[in-house]
């Protein structure tokens, strides 16, 4: 029986492989869930871990590491880390060598390039046996799968929220935006706030241009009723879409309501929001404590505008954790993602850094202080859980090369330099290159 | 072994001392140049290994699809054609051609002036010079690049030397017409190396010229341009030469400060810079190498109009123009 089902998981990755090496993206099988064996308790392993982040992330990390080798003493874990863009450099360049880390932090960005290429190793053989996955929300879960092959597992979720700073607000004398308002709203709100602080020193302005934000513009879309990509990794939305979009910012654009880009670009990887020069600013609401570290000021959240519908936000994995299909140490990496995503020890350690945990044993370990961001957050996720009312989209292959596209041409929009036509027209010709077509 | 030499050694005992030297000398030769590779053998390697693979490698991914992930797959010269449509591409050669074109000369001259300074008697002038060399060692670090962003952002210290002046206040790493001066500076600042050369070029020059010069009743200027550059231009040839390909190829600081986007709306996008968006931000690395093989063709067609021109104005000691 036993080596019959061996046989057949071997089968099944001949299979898979044959097909990886003829049929260009086609995906993987999925392996048979449990088909792993148990990792080893004797034998001396080493296996690498990779992530994006600051060097507070860092240290968190080397906690949760020490934590893991505790209790798997046969076990050394080798880390490394960078900021986001030399995260994916380094990650490509080793993708095209054959020699990804062993364990790699993954952004559902990327999720589909390196799943669907091969690069990443199916976990569903390690479900069960050394890796639990019972506490992740099924739907959370599906957000790692391509194709019915696990390629990684989320650690933990945030949503969009709108931030503002109540202390600035309370300065210039405009009340915050109540909960149910529109994105008209918040264009008439935006503008109020940008005359009344136009005569501070220094001036306080609305906030950065929202539409330069292409997950704003997803959210955007969905609310619409729209998915923004087809089950077969393709776009699903037009140039007029796109337009009536970018639209909405022009007159606050022309009025010279939001934060201006040249001071903006100049604060970077700052904004105006965390110099407490900006009233407001949209974003994922785990960067609360970013803002909050750096500004000092009594930040509070909303969720994002209504549409027709509501706000209809989704939750989206604001991290994954996947191996390398190259690895030679499966089972160790398998015991490795378990231990972060399910061990209580480590959710109090990260907090809600990288979002709120996905499984529940680690937010009860948290024990979150009254007052404090880690609360802060975990009661927005609460709040705002009736009006998550649609899941994540699955991003397309080049998602992270388009995305990257639609802030540069946002920033050319701030100057000036394009019109919105031209973002339109400009934005599709680079997706019609980037987004692989399967 | 043993065997083969002893043969050896009685063939050339049979042939003779007549034929023995030249003989000996050729094997001695064919040792020595043995040891000399072996000697050579680390640079061969690192040559081989770091250089020419890599370089043959890229030549052939320029004529591929090629995105990291998967093998590359042959496309012909599809890459080089999408190159002309690519509007980027342009602003990147435009950016870059600015760059060398005005950077380059003010550097030079800057170069040359202060060379000429320095090339006066007086004391300490060797504190002086090392002094004046310092910028150009740590100007292509990481730190001076951060160091230079600093100084001109809002309320940095040139923003607020601008707004002593009565100048238009805000600072220029957020402003794209401002940027390329920025750089420029940056480069100027950088005069060192051919500081140095165009120093060393200068001791060279007899002062019996500027004496016999001075009889015949020339002023400074006019033995400056009749003198000094004829007499420096192999100097001058050189150095333009150098700084015109080190130009092209500027990316260090344009990354830093613009933390590898080319931004602010392109302003800052190098042509290295956007090679390597290409290449491992957009995962288009066959495009990436055929923009590689653009720029060596570029500056390879440059240096040899450098070379045809310089026939024209380089004076070397002994010609007879």
């Amino acid at each position: 029986m036993r080596i019959t089902r061996k046989a057949a998981g071997a089968a099944a990755a001949a299979v898979a492989v044959a097909l990886t090496l003829t049929a260009c993206g086609g995906g993987a099988d999925p392996a048979e869930p449990g088909s792993a064996e148990k990792v080893s308790t004797d034998e001396d392993i080493t296996i690498s871990l990779a992530w994006w982040g600051e060097p507070a992330r860092a240290e968190m990390y080397e906690k949760a590491v020490d934590l893991f080798e505790e209790e798997h003493p046969n076990i050394t874990v080798q880390t490394q880390f960078q900021d986001w863009d030399a995260y994916w450099t380094a990650r490509a360049t080793e993708a095209a060598g054959g020699a990804l880390p062993d364990v790699i932090q993954m952004d559902l960005s990327y999720l589909r390039q390196y799943g669907a290429t091969g690069q990443l190793l199916d976990l569903s053989g390690q479900v069960g046996v050394n890796l639990d996955t019972e506490g992740v929300d099924d739907s959370l879960l599906g957000s790692g799968q391509i194709d019915g092959a696990q390629y990684g597992v989320p650690t933990s979720t945030n949503t969009l929220a709108l931030f503002y700073n109540a202390d600035v607000l309370k300065k210039i004398g405009v009340e915050p935006l109540a909960e149910g308002y529109t994105w008209d709203d918040l264009n008439a709100w935006m503008e109020e706030v940008s005359k009344a602080g136009a005569g501070e020193d220094p001036v306080i302005y609305s906030g950065a241009d929202y539409t330069g934000t292409f997950w704003f513009f997803l959210q955007w879309l969905i609310q619409q009723g729209v998915d923004p990509f087809t089950e077969d990794g393709q776009l699903n939305f037009d140039e007029a879409q796109m337009t009536e979009w970018l639209d909405k910012g022009q007159e606050l654009r022309d009025a010279g309501a939001f934060f201006p880009i040249k001071q903006a670009k100049q604060l970077e990887p700052l904004g105006g929001f965390h110099v407490n020069q900006s009233a407001s600013e949209a974003s994922w609401d785990n960067f609360l404590a970013g803002y909050v570290a750096e500004s000092g000021e009594d930040i509070q959240m909303l969720p994002m505008p209504s549409g027709d519908n509501g706000p209809q936000q989704f939750w989206k994995p604001s991290m994954l954790l996947s191996a390398s299909a190259q690895t030679e140490q499966p089972e160790a990496s398998a015991a490795l993602i378990d231990f972060l995503i399910n061990e209580p020890e480590v959710g109090k350690i990260f907090g809600t850094s990288k979002g709120v945990p996905a499984v529940q044993a680690q937010i009860d370990a948290m024990n979150v202080e009254k007052g404090s961001v880690d609360e802060q957050v975990v009661q927005y996720e609460e709040q705002v859980a009736d009006v998550v009312t649609e899941s994540a989209p699955v991003p397309v292959e080049g998602f992270g090369e388009i995305e990257a596209e639609f802030k540069r041409l946002g920033e050319e929009l701030q100057y000036g330099n394009v019109t919105v036509d031209e973002f339109v027209t400009q934005w599709f010709s680079f997706a019609d290159g980037a987004v692989e077509q399967s | 072994m043993t065997a083969v030499t002893s043969g050896t050694t009685t063939l050339d005992a049979a042939r003779g001392t007549q034929n023995a030297s030249p003989e000996r000398g050729r094997a001695k030769r064919r040792r020595e140049a043995g040891a000399g590779f072996a000697f050579l053998s680390p640079w061969l390697v690192g040559f081989v290994v770091l250089t020419a693979f890599p370089m043959v490698a890229s030549l052939y991914l320029a004529f591929t699809d090629y995105d990291l992930f998967r093998p590359p797959s042959w496309v012909g010269l599809e890459n080089f054609t999408k190159l002309f449509e690519d509007p980027r591409f342009w602003t990147s050669a435009k950016v870059t051609a600015i760059y060398v074109l005005v950077g380059t000369p003010i550097k030079l001259a800057a170069a040359l002036l202060v060379a000429m300074v320095l090339n006066m008697k007086h004391r300490g002038q060797g504190a002086y010079r090392s002094i004046f060399y310092a910028p150009s060692l740590i100007g292509a670090s990481v730190s001076i690049a951060i160091v230079w962003k600093a100084m001109f952002i809002d309320d940095g210290i040139v923003d607020r030397i601008q707004q002593l002046f009565g100048l238009p206040a805000g600072g220029w790493v957020g402003d794209p017409s401002k940027t390329m001066p920025m750089f420029v500076l940056l480069a100027v600042w950088t005069f060192g190396a051919p500081m140095v050369i165009f120093l060393a070029g200068l001791k060279q020059i007899p002062a019996e010229l500027y004496e016999a010069a001075s009889v015949d009743g020339a002023g400074p200027v006019r033995k400056f341009w009749r003198i000094t550059i004829p007499m420096l231009s192999p100097v001058l040839f050189f150095n333009l030469l150098l700084e015109t390909i080190g130009a092209f190829q500027v990316f260090g600081s344009a990354f830093i400060i613009s933390g590898g986007t080319g931004g602010p709306a392109d302003s800052t996008l190098f042509y290295t810079l956007y090679l390597y968006i290409k290449g491992f931000a957009q995962f288009d690395m066959g495009y990436a190498s055929a923009m590689a093989w653009v720029l060596v063709v570029v500056v390879g067609v440059i240096t040899a109009i450098l070379f045809k021109t310089s026939n024209a104005w380089v004076h070397y000691s002994g010609d007879n123009r």
